[in-house]
Parts: C-alpha cells; structure tokens; sequence
C-alpha cells in the first residue's frame, strides 16, 4: 500500500471518533439535464438515463438517474470530509430509482478505527436517499488519515 | 442465461490516459464545484501535486477505455436488456494522476442464476477490473455486480 504523502490532510486521525457522523450532503434535485451531462462525462450512454420513451416503453414510467450519478454524490460527501486521495475503498450497494426532481440526501457514520498496512485507518457506512426517506444507495468507506503530530 | 464455463474468465487489456479534462467533467456533471478537480492550478494551491481522481472517476476509465465493453459482456452470454447495476466498488491501491497511462483487465470473478417468481430467472455477475500504470504498478481494483434477465 503506497501513501499518499503529497496530499494535504483534511482530517486527522485523532479527530475522529467510532459513532461520529460525516456533515450531511444534500444535492440536487436531480434535473434531465444533469443526466444527459452525467452521460456525457462518464461515458455511460444507456438510453434509459436520457430517453423518456425508452423509460416508458419498459414500464418504470419515464427515465431513472445513473446509479453511479448517485454513488458520485456519495463520493463528494467522502472527498468533501478526508479528500479524494485518503479513500482506500469506497463500496456503494444500489438500492432503488431516482428519477428527476428527486432531491438526495448523503450521510455517513463512522464504524472502525484501526491501523493496517502501516497506515492508520477509519471505516464508515454510508447511505443516499431521497426527500421521502427512500433508501436509493448503501455502501462502506476506508479511508488513511495522517496522525496529528 | 449466461455462460457459467466464463467464470474466471479475463478479456483482451485495454488502456487508458488519465486526462485532468475528464475528472473536471465529471466533477462538474456530479455537481461538486470543489476547486480541486478543476484545474492543475487550483490543485496544488490546495496542495496536492496535480488534479486528483474523483472518488467514482473509475467509471470513466470503463466507459471510454474499453469500448469493447459492451461485445465483451455479451460474450459471457448476458441479455443486456435491462441490465441492472447492483452495486460497485473501489478499492484505491496507489497515487493516480493525470498523464497515468492505466492497463485495465477485466474478469469475470463469480456469477450464479437465481430462479425468480414465474418461472423467470436472473443473471448475477460479478465483474473485476484491474488496473496497473506505466511502471506496472497495481493502483486501482473496480469491482461491479450486475444483474440481467435470463
């Protein structure tokens, strides 16, 4: 495991807690066009994200946000609070539609506090649901922080 | 149903650069306005050596890297027809930054058919990407489940 020297600290190790929770990210609501713009950055051009007919024709009533759209929310919530290049493992579990106008709500609780591969280590478990409380994405974080000298 | 003799299977490498653009894209289609990602300037200011990944940038290296992607799958004997992403995960083994010449591997790691209500049946695969750069160096392992109708 190589560490990230170079990188600034957001957070230190020291300063977090087992139960602590990630300040709450709320993004959205989630427009046509932030769909037609997330296919064109990622790469992932299934008409089903951008076509309302398509969304239509397969009976899930008009098109749905890209999951990865949603774990990319999830991923702002983790680089806002130790930055991109601490995140060891980032797991996300799609667990239902979001569909425009859905406003998304991202949140994280600290679980673990450990030392591995020469590093010292924090893992989280990490949730994104809508403004019903419907539960869109679940998934796990680890990430290195530096220890406060 | 798809083809469960491809279990363990690997497909052709492909590779892709880094590009410092498409981090900034998919910041910005994400809707995170964070200097960081915008530009090489703004990145060292912040004091990193260069644009960093975005945590999910991953996904780009996929779509745009392997443009066979899509025969690939279909290959393993899966109806692309609603294919369905169950989940995805990363897992960061080293730096990675813009002009990173990156080799990816896919895999088929594991895949099993459920039996589903009415006699229909569903695909579950579990698809790996490896990735190594320049130096050969392993620094980035993406791991997806994706389900599709029999």
């Amino acid at each position: 495991m190589t560490t990230n020297a170079q990188a600034p600290a957001k957070l230190y190790y020291e300063d977090v807690q087992v139960g602590d929770e990630l300040p709450r990210l709320v993004k959205g609501p989630v427009t046509h066009l932030q769909l037609v713009r997330y296919a064109g950055a990622s790469g992932d051009f299934n008409p089903l994200h951008t076509d309302p007919k398509i969304g239509e024709a397969l009976g899930i009533g008009g098109i749905i946000a890209h999951g990865m759209l949603i774990m990319g929310f999830v991923g702002q919530l983790l680089s806002d609070y130790v930055g991109p290049t601490a995140l060891r493992k980032f797991n996300a579990r799609f667990k239902g539609m979001t569909r425009i106008g859905d406003e998304i709500s991202c949140t994280g609780t600290i679980t673990e506090k450990y030392e591995a591969d020469g590093e010292a280590r924090i893992a989280g478990k990490l949730q994104a649901a809508d403004q019903n409380g419907d539960v869109k994405v679940t998934g796990t974080f680890v990430a290195a922080l530096p220890h406060r000298a | 149903m798809f083809d469960k003799s491809k279990i363990g299977q690997s497909f052709p490498p492909f590779t892709i650069e880094v590009e410092r653009g498409k981090i900034r894209e998919l910041a910005l289609a994400i809707g995170d306005d964070n200097p960081i990602y915008q530009g090489r300037e703004e990145a060292q200011a912040a004091g990193y050596p260069d644009v960093p990944l975005y945590p999910t940038s991953a996904t780009t290296f996929t779509f745009w890297g392997n443009r066979k992607m899509i025969s690939q799958v279909v290959s393993l004997g899966v109806n692309l027809a609603g294919v369905l992403h169950g989940e995805e995960e990363y897992e960061y083994l080293a730096p990675i930054y813009p002009g990173d010449k990156l080799t990816g591997v896919m895999t088929l790691v594991d895949g099993k058919t459920r039996q589903g209500q009415s006699g229909s049946s569903m695909d579950i695969l579990t698809i790996e990407i490896r990735y190594t750069n320049q130096h050969g160096t392993p620094v980035l392992n993406a791991r997806q489940v994706v389900i599709a109708r029999s």
